[in-house]
């Protein structure tokens, strides 16, 4: 007897269920959803392949730069790339509606090239990638991000080393 | 009356898990039972030595869904104690509330079964319904629904600010009249009751026996649970109540498995209530993980996990072995099977929750 006034009080609420696809499902801020990329906040440090599991990301050599390759499909959504990314360059939105036609699963990826470019301190060939800000205080301005992005290495370093480090 | 051999499964309408069992009956009551493995395997422990230490924490939790925390959680609690790693006490809380949190959602999910399996549709509805409140939690605090990706080598990847402690607290005060409505029901409800006392029974001679844990041995009178034995994450500054009953029948098992999600809520709110401020990681940037073998346990929503993983100078694990709680669970099932009706044997299978995506891995 007891659950027939359960299932009084069930039935006066209604359903439950959300009438997708032809209304609106909820979709919690936090959801973790489709893989963004963000070219200009990349370092170029490879974390986020190393951590993925799947082998859904992917960096090789082009005669452009360095390029970054994040299939899809091969995601588990697991959030490792996010998290180990040293800036925000890599991010997983809400966007849940990745269902697609066989047809377009070639187009479900990112392919962003990370540009080479000569170091406007010596000149050598390099990669133009985002800084790694980690351990850098105070934080990079947004100028000295630009600055640091079109030097090599060994330019940044000394850059670094000038800008002082304090304690 | 005659006698048959009948095979129930691997595919079959009752069992929620690919098993398959051969069965001799004599007219409806079962002789014999035995119980044959292999149907998912999938080559875990090769594909895990094949990943490094970081791609293993989202390996490890695609080993089961139902206790896909327990998993990275012993994983990373091993590979920490190869690094020498000490979790900050913040992370240590968040461990624990997230462990709950999972020990809640399994729960519920295993006792809707078996309403479900008993014929009591529009229960087995309504614990679902009931459960839905913690998917909902686990999507709007951890971003997913199922693998909810709390852990990694260190402490968590997750963090709680007030707002999402108010919005847990108020889905936890939302959720106890409903898991005590249904404790009650399951009590006094006589369909329930009568598919499910005195049935497959395990005594807790037979229990100690086949070494089973979790709430199979705890409603067989075992008073053994890892969080209490051996405390990790930040369960030695919490009060853990053990529930234990003593006839290891079906009911028993659904009740302590009703009583720990109970008990898991207020786990959660004493957690909240102690909640310490700091890092949720020890190391912003991936450890160095030197060479070295360890050995961690946690109590899964099934039971006691062990994990057993060896390092060397390779990013990837020279090995990584683990004994999960179905294993055990699952050779005692050929006790509580013995004389039981036909008709009992998938509320049987079920009552001991099953694990098999882990046990086969
Ligand atoms: S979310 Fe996980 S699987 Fe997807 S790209 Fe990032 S690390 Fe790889
Ligand atoms: S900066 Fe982020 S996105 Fe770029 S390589 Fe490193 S981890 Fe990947």
């Amino acid at each position: 007897m007891n659950f027939l006034r359960i299932f009084a009080r069930n039935l006066l609420r209604g359903p439950s269920t959300v009438p997708f696809p032809f209304g609106p499902a909820w979709t919690p801020a936090r959801m973790r959803g489709r893989v963004q990329f963000k070219l200009s906040s990349c370092t170029g440090c490879r974390a986020c392949e190393q951590v993925c599991a799947p082998g859904a990301i992917r960096f090789d050599k082009t005669p452009e730069g360095l390029r970054f390759m994040m299939w899809h499909n091969t995601c588990v959504f697991c959030g490792m790339c996010e998290f180990y990314c040293p800036t925000d360059a890599i991010h997983q939105s809400d966007d849940w509606h990745m269902a697609h036609a066989v047809g377009e699963k070639y187009g479900m990826a990112i392919r962003e090239v990370i540009p080479y470019t000569a170091c406007t301190g010596c000149g050598m060939k390099t990669l133009a990638s985002a800084p790694n800000p980690i351990g850098v205080v105070p934080p990079f301005t947004p100028e000295e991000v630009e600055q640091q992005r079109n030097q090599c290495p060994a330019c940044r370093k000394k850059a670094l080393a000038e800008r002082g480090t304090p304690s | 009356m005659s006698n048959f051999t009948i095979p129930v499964g691997p595919l079959h309408v009752a069992l929620e898990e690919p098993m398959y069992f051969r069965i001799d009956v004599h007219g409806e009551t079962v002789n014999n039972v035995t119980i044959n493995a292999g149907h998912v395997h999938r080559g875990i422990e090769y594909l895990i030595t094949k990943r490094n230490v970081f791609q293993n924490v989202v390996l490890t939790e695609r080993i089961c869904s139902l206790c896909s925390n327990s998993h990275p959680q012993a994983y990373s609690m091993a590979i920490e104690q190869i690094a020498g790693i000490k979790v900050p006490p913040r992370a240590e809380y968040l461990r624990a509330i997230a462990d709950e949190i999972k020990r809640v959602a399994s729960h519920l999910f295993n006792v809707g079964v078996l309403a479900h399996l008993v014929g009591f549709e529009s229960l087995f509805m309504h614990v679902m319904e009931v459960r839905e409140r913690m998917q909902d939690v686990k999507e709007s605090i951890f971003g997913n629904r199922m693998d909810i990706g709390a852990n990694t080598i260190g402490g968590v990847r997750y963090d709680i600010d007030p707002e999402r402690i108010g919005y847990l607290r108020a889905q936890l005060d939302a959720l106890v009249p409903d898991v005590e409505e249904i404790i009650d029901l399951y009590h006094t409800d006589n369909s329930i009751l009568r598919r499910t006392r005195g049935i497959g029974v395990l005594s807790h001679a037979d229990a100690l026996d086949c070494g089973v844990v979790g709430p199979v041995a705890r409603a067989a009178g075992v008073n053994y649970d890892v969080r209490v034995k051996a405390p990790y994450a930040a369960y030695d500054r919490l009060e853990v109540p053990v529930h234990v009953l003593h006839d290891g029948d079906v009911w028993s098992r659904a009740m302590i498995r009703l009583m720990e999600a109970r008990t898991a809520i207020d786990l959660i709110r004493q957690c909240l209530d102690a909640l310490p401020d700091g890092p949720t990681v020890a190391t912003a940037e991936r450890p160095a993980i030197p060479p070295g073998e360890a050995i961690a346990k946690c109590e899964a929503p099934r039971g006691e996990l062990i994990y057993y993983v060896r390092m060397t100078d390779s990013p990837k694990p020279e090995r990584v072995k683990w004994r999960v709680p179905s294993f055990l669970n699952w050779d005692a099932l050929g006790i509580m099977l013995k004389q039981a009706k036909v008709s009992d044997i998938a509320i049987i299978v079920n009552s001991i929750d099953p694990c098999i995506s882990c046990t086969e891995r």
